[in-house]
């Protein structure tokens, strides 16, 4: 950053205490975030952290000139409006742009805030992150690849081209990775220096490297280390179950294509490095990818309880705040922020209401039957509300909180309330103690919070327990023991526990990615109320139709958009097909095909990194010119027909052969069925 | 910056992926290119990957009005996940006319070299210019000095060598001249003629009667003539002859600029038989002929002549697009072309008359009107496009004609196209002819 930078350091320096106190009010609501370095860039700085993917230090590739040119392309549209950029690191590094307005910064920060909960504590995010004493080193690592790398292509008997090639190639290969174990899982060896098994990400010519190093005698590296040795701990290039990690089973078995000699040759190292590297780096962006509708969604929900409930935008700045809010919520199309923040809610109000349904059917005489005529729900909502000195905490309540203080009532941070009431009596300068007025928060804890919070009691939720049916009280009541435990429904409510939602927040958060998060908490309530739908292709009509608007259609396609990232699975089956040394993958098929032209342009890239031919086991649904218009007559779809696919690529063309029956059966369809089209 | 570099990458490799130019002329969408911006569509930058047929995969909407039916037709929009992350959107190589035009050139193997018409400027340059008048005060005074250095150098020889001459026995004064004269010394006659009756009074005898030499061999064997600039070296210079010839005054060097300027007249057949793929035939003809001529001259003039029995005048955004009902008659366009023609005299303007149609004419109008005023007309090139998908019927014989009694003509040019396929080469046909451009010709050329 430049020193001339007054603007950012003007701006720098105001946004320093609402970064602190956004971090005091994160930890007080629970969150457990990694430190946050804030960084005030300008326009475009952000534009080109955003090419970058959030970093500030990459390897040199043309890729990143593209984002830029796309990044200010949608700029001068008014579409791209960057708020902030974060990235996943240990700590943190968010990216602020200056000429955010106040209220967007401090919007901002409480959504940075968020995030980094997320990052510390989600175990997607922990496959990458969770590397011992280092962390996760993200901006480090990526920085040191890109030096890597850069000097690779700065030297001499390497030509820069051949570097970008492999780039290019291994890039287009970096989401057939095995996205569900840590990055070194693929290998693991006995560490050289000390026998002990390590996990390590080290090619074998690396591996050479760390023995010279070892600094050993000649005649023991012969002897201990020997080139015996050394093909042992080379992986079984043998593939007898499919392997996922495509990426690495190129890295340790494939071989470089020589044109001059027209055949395989071993890698260099330095090949070996650039492939590691990248993949390590598929491996950083893999947790993010698999968790961004709940990412997003998480830290729209905090940004929301700390900016609104909270009051952390000042007065003035609320309407702006909430404007910049509407705007995000209100994208069209499949949104994350959107979709994300409403299942977090419904996750929330699940909890809320399972708890107090679950404490009054367990009143003496309250059945799922006479629930809704025993109970007064509009009168159990209204004695669900914070005490008033916790919802209206500041200096107007101070007294009432120091007497529940007093009391040892754990919702209240007795300790700020001695010192509140020392700066109001004079005997504290108020410089030192807690500014309740624009921080009423301080006053309570994670407990008082909570029940200020309360989802059951915010407005918009306020019906929730009216609108249980009947079917979901006979489901819970079946669970039950213990009934007939209260006598009367004040005393199942004073149970309640109005900290049990966020709990149970913070445990999705921990262990679920979209795919599962998705499937379980997408209700038919959120597809009807938000009026989605599916669409499929009719061949008859040439166009895209609505297929259904059935909720649990909607579900399932939606599942097809985050499984593997939404991309199709293409795992390694054969690494000596056909006894040729050649390699034999397959898509994994569900029903739905691939695209065939990306899929052989792909292919090609395999090739550069297996240096023999290379084949694509899939299926496709073919559909005859007579059934077409045969359908089209009667105004329906057309019958396809399944057909095996093998797309070979030999280093000068492709070709297309019939798929063997043994290889089509191994890649074909499982249950899951994507087609959403009704039946006819 | 980091990025900087990455950009100048990318841009590199646009440059490398983008359309081939003449397969972008003949086929590519040239609607998206304005007359300053040609934009040619970059193939698929981005890597590829696996992923799955969109059509097949379908996919989720979000109705805004209501519960959708289905049955109804969507039209899903590409994936609008963050801001920033582009869609399916087209990528261009943008470029500008002279870059066009030089890709052209390599291209197609075009050597247009535009020539300078109007004179645009007179600059007074340094003062590098020399005259044999002027005032004294820009009198060249080195130069004055070194002319005249010269001409004493030039005019200097060896005194006592010459004189010598004299003592050869029985050489007389006209014997010792010629004898200077072989060997180049820049002695005249009354010079010898003075110094004899010089040496005749200090003797008192006559020149012949000296002998101190037997013959001018003798003399040449034992006596060494001596270089000037040892004479000079040694005695100085007593004084260098100035002379008015040898004055010179500096004064500013006058340079002559001509602008390459450039009038285009594009004209068209816009009558009943000129359809929709007509009309588009000589958009792709006449576009790239636009761009390549604007890349290549300073300035660039363009009218647009339409006509059916008539002529009138429209504008570019009209030019391809319009359709009249009437008859043909082509010496209408060139009457209004020759009127406004007018506005760009012939000895400041490169003129380019680029018709086009369909070769339907009326009547005899090509032999008794058309070509004569192609005739009259004086251009760089009078080209005519003839559009004819899947060939010419056989009353259209304009360009025929056209052909037959011009072909010969240097700036004539005929060119027919019948799909898209024949754009590049009508296009190369008609710029490679041209009349009175310098254009280098390859010596095989020159000599069959």
């Amino acid at each position: 950053m430049r020193d001339d930078r007054l603007d950012a350091k003007r701006e720098a320096a105001t946004l320093a205490e609402p970064a602190r106190e956004a971090r005091a009010l994160a930890e007080r609501l629970g969150l457990s975030p990694y430190p946050v370095r804030y960084w005030v860039v300008d326009h475009d700085e952000m534009n080109e952290l955003i090419a970058y993917e959030g970093f500030q230090r990459r390897y040199p590739h043309w890729r990143w000139g593209m984002n830029y040119e796309r990044q200010r392309k949608s700029d001068r549209h008014g579409l791209g409006k960057a708020f902030e950029i974060v990235n996943n690191d240990d700590p943190a590094h968010a990216f602020l742009q200056e000429s955010n307005t106040t209220a967007d910064q401090k919007a901002v920060i409480t959504h940075v805030e968020a995030h980094a909960d997320f990052f510390a504590n989600n175990r997607w995010f922990g496959l990458y992150a969770s590397r011992g004493e280092d962390g996760p080193n993200a901006a480090a690592r990526l920085a040191r690849n890109g030096d890597r790398i850069a000097a690779i292509m700065a030297r001499p008997d390497v030509d820069r081209d051949d570097v970008e090639r492999l780039i290019d190639a291994v890039c287009a290969l970096s989401d057939t990775i095995d996205q569900h174990r840590p990055v070194d899982a693929a290998r693991t060896r006995s560490d050289p220096a000390d026998g002990t098994e390590v996990a390590t990400d080290e090619s074998l010519a690396t591996l050479r490297e760390r023995i010279d190093e070892l600094d050993l005698s000649e005649s023991v590296r012969r002897d201990v280390f020997d080139d015996e040795w050394l093909d042992a701990q080379e992986p079984d290039g043998d593939v007898d179950e499919p392997r996922p990690d495509v990426l690495a089973y190129l890295r340790d078995h494939g071989k470089r294509y020589d044109p001059g000699d027209g055949k395989a040759v071993d890698r260099e190292p330095w090949e070996t490095t650039v492939i590691d590297a990248i993949r390590e780096e598929a491996y950083y962006f893999a947790g993010q990818k698999m968790t961004k509708v709940m990412n997003e969604g998480w830290a729209t929900y905090w940004e929301s309880i700390m900016m609104g409930g909270e009051g952390f935008a000042g007065p003035d700045e609320f309407l702006t705040y909430a404007d910049h809010m509407a705007r995000v919520l209100e994208s069209p199309g499949l949104n994350p922020y959107k979709l994300g923040f409403e299942l977090w809610t419904h996750i929330e109000r699940l909890t809320a209401r399972r708890d107090v349904v679950d404490r009054l059917l367990r009143v003496e005489g309250i059945t799922p039957e006479s629930f809704h005529s025993r109970v007064d729900l509009e009168a159990v909502t209204e004695s669900l509300a914070p005490h008033p000195a916790i919802a209206g905490a500041g200096p107007a309540t101070l007294d009432t909180l120091a007497d529940l203080a007093g009391a040892n009532d754990p919702r209240v941070d007795a300790e700020a309330v001695d010192r509140a009431l020392s700066v109001r009596s004079g005997d504290l300068d108020p410089e030192a103690g807690p500014d309740i007025e624009r921080y009423p928060w301080k006053l309570l804890t994670f407990e008082g919070l909570a029940e200020r919070h309360y989802v059951l009691s915010r407005p918009e939720h306020r019906r929730a327990l009216e609108a249980v049916s009947r079917a979901t009280l006979r489901e819970r009541a079946r669970y039950l023991f213990d009934v007939d435990r209260y006598s009367t429904v004040e005393a199942a409510l004073a149970d309640v526990d109005r900290t049990a939602p966020w709990r149970r927040l913070f445990e999705v958060r921990e262990s679920h990615n979209d795919v599962t998060f998705i499937d379980e908490y997408l209700t038919d309530e959120f597809v009807r109320e938000g009026n989605y739908f599916t669409y499929e292709y009719s061949q008859a009509g040439e166009e895209f139709r609505v297929a259904s608007v059935d909720a649990a259609d909607v579900k399932r396609k939606l599942l097809l958009r985050f499984t593997n990232f939404g991309k199709p699975t293409i795992v390694v089956l054969d690494g000596n097909f056909e006894n040729r040394g050649e390699l034999l993958l397959g898509h994994r098929y569900n029903g739905v095909a691939l695209d065939e032209a990306q899929a052989k342009a792909t292919l090609e890239r395999v090739f550069a990194l297996w240096g023999r031919p290379v084949h694509l086991a899939t299926i496709r649904t073919e559909y005859s010119e007579e059934a077409v218009r045969r359908a089209r007559r009667r105004g329906r779809e057309p019958e396809g027909r399944e057909v095996g696919v093998r797309f070979t690529y030999d280093g000068k063309e492709s070709t297309e052969h019939e798929l063997a029956k043994d290889i089509a059966a191994r890649i074909a369809a499982e249950t899951v069925d994507y087609d959403t089209k009704p039946d006819e | 910056m980091r990025i900087t570099r990455d950009r100048k990458r990318f841009d590199e490799i646009g440059e490398k992926r983008r359309e081939d130019l003449a397969e972008f002329i003949s086929h590519g969408d040239l609607g998206g290119s304005g007359p300053d911006r040609i934009r040619i569509p970059v193939k698929l930058v981005d890597l590829p990957e696996f992923v799955y047929d969109r059509r097949d995969a379908g996919g989720v909407g979000q109705s805004q009005q209501g519960q959708p039916q289905p049955g109804q037709p969507v039209d899903p929009r590409p994936d609008e996940g963050d801001p920033g992350e582009g869609g399916g959107e087209h990528e261009y190589y943008e470029m500008d006319p002279e870059e066009f035009a030089a890709e052209l050139d390599d291209e197609l193997g075009l050597e247009l070299e535009p020539k300078g018409k109007r004179v645009t400027e007179e600059v007074e340059g340094e003062f590098t210019d020399v005259a044999r008048a002027g005032p004294r005060g820009t009198l060249d005074v080195d130069e004055f000095f070194k002319r005249g250095l010269k001409r004493h150098l030039a005019t200097d020889f060896d005194g006592e060598y010459v004189r010598e001459g004299l003592f050869v026995a029985d050489a007389d004064v006209d014997e010792v001249f010629a004898w200077a004269r072989e060997r180049r010394i820049p002695v005249s006659r009354a010079w010898i003629a003075d110094a004899a009756a010089e040496l005749e009074a200090e003797t008192g005898r006559p020149v012949s009667a000296h002998d101190r030499w037997e013959s001018f061999e003798e003399l040449d064997r034992e006596v060494e003539m001596e270089p000037t600039h040892v004479r000079i070296g040694r005695d100085g210079l007593d004084s260098v002859p100035f002379r008015r010839e040898d004055e010179r005054f500096r004064h500013p060097e006058v340079v002559e600029r001509r602008e390459r300027n450039v009038v285009v007249i594009n004209v068209r057949d816009a009558s009943g038989s000129m359809r929709e793929a007509k009309r588009e035939l000589v958009e792709r003809v006449f576009t790239p002929m636009d761009w390549y001529l604007t890349g290549k001259y300073d300035e660039a003039a363009f009218r647009y002549v339409v006509h059916d029995a008539d002529a009138w005048e429209v504008d570019r955004e009209e030019f391809f697009g319009v359709q009249s009902g009437g008859g043909t008659r082509i010496s209408s366009a060139y009457e209004l072309v020759a009127e406004i023609l007018e506005e760009y005299p012939f000895a400041e303007w490169n003129r380019y008359v680029l018709a086009a149609g369909d070769s339907e004419n009326s009547g005899n109008d090509t032999t008794n009107s058309v070509i004569p005023l192609m005739e009259s007309i004086e251009a760089n090139l009078h080209a005519y496009v003839e559009t004819q998908p899947g060939g010419s019927g056989p009353s259209a014989r304009h360009a025929d004609e056209v052909e037959r009694a011009l072909g010969d003509a240097d700036n004539v040019a005929v060119a027919r196209v019948g799909g898209p396929e024949d754009v590049t080469d009508a296009i190369y046909e008609i710029l490679s002819t041209e009349d009175g451009a310098d254009r280098p010709r390859n010596p095989s050329e020159v000599s069959s």
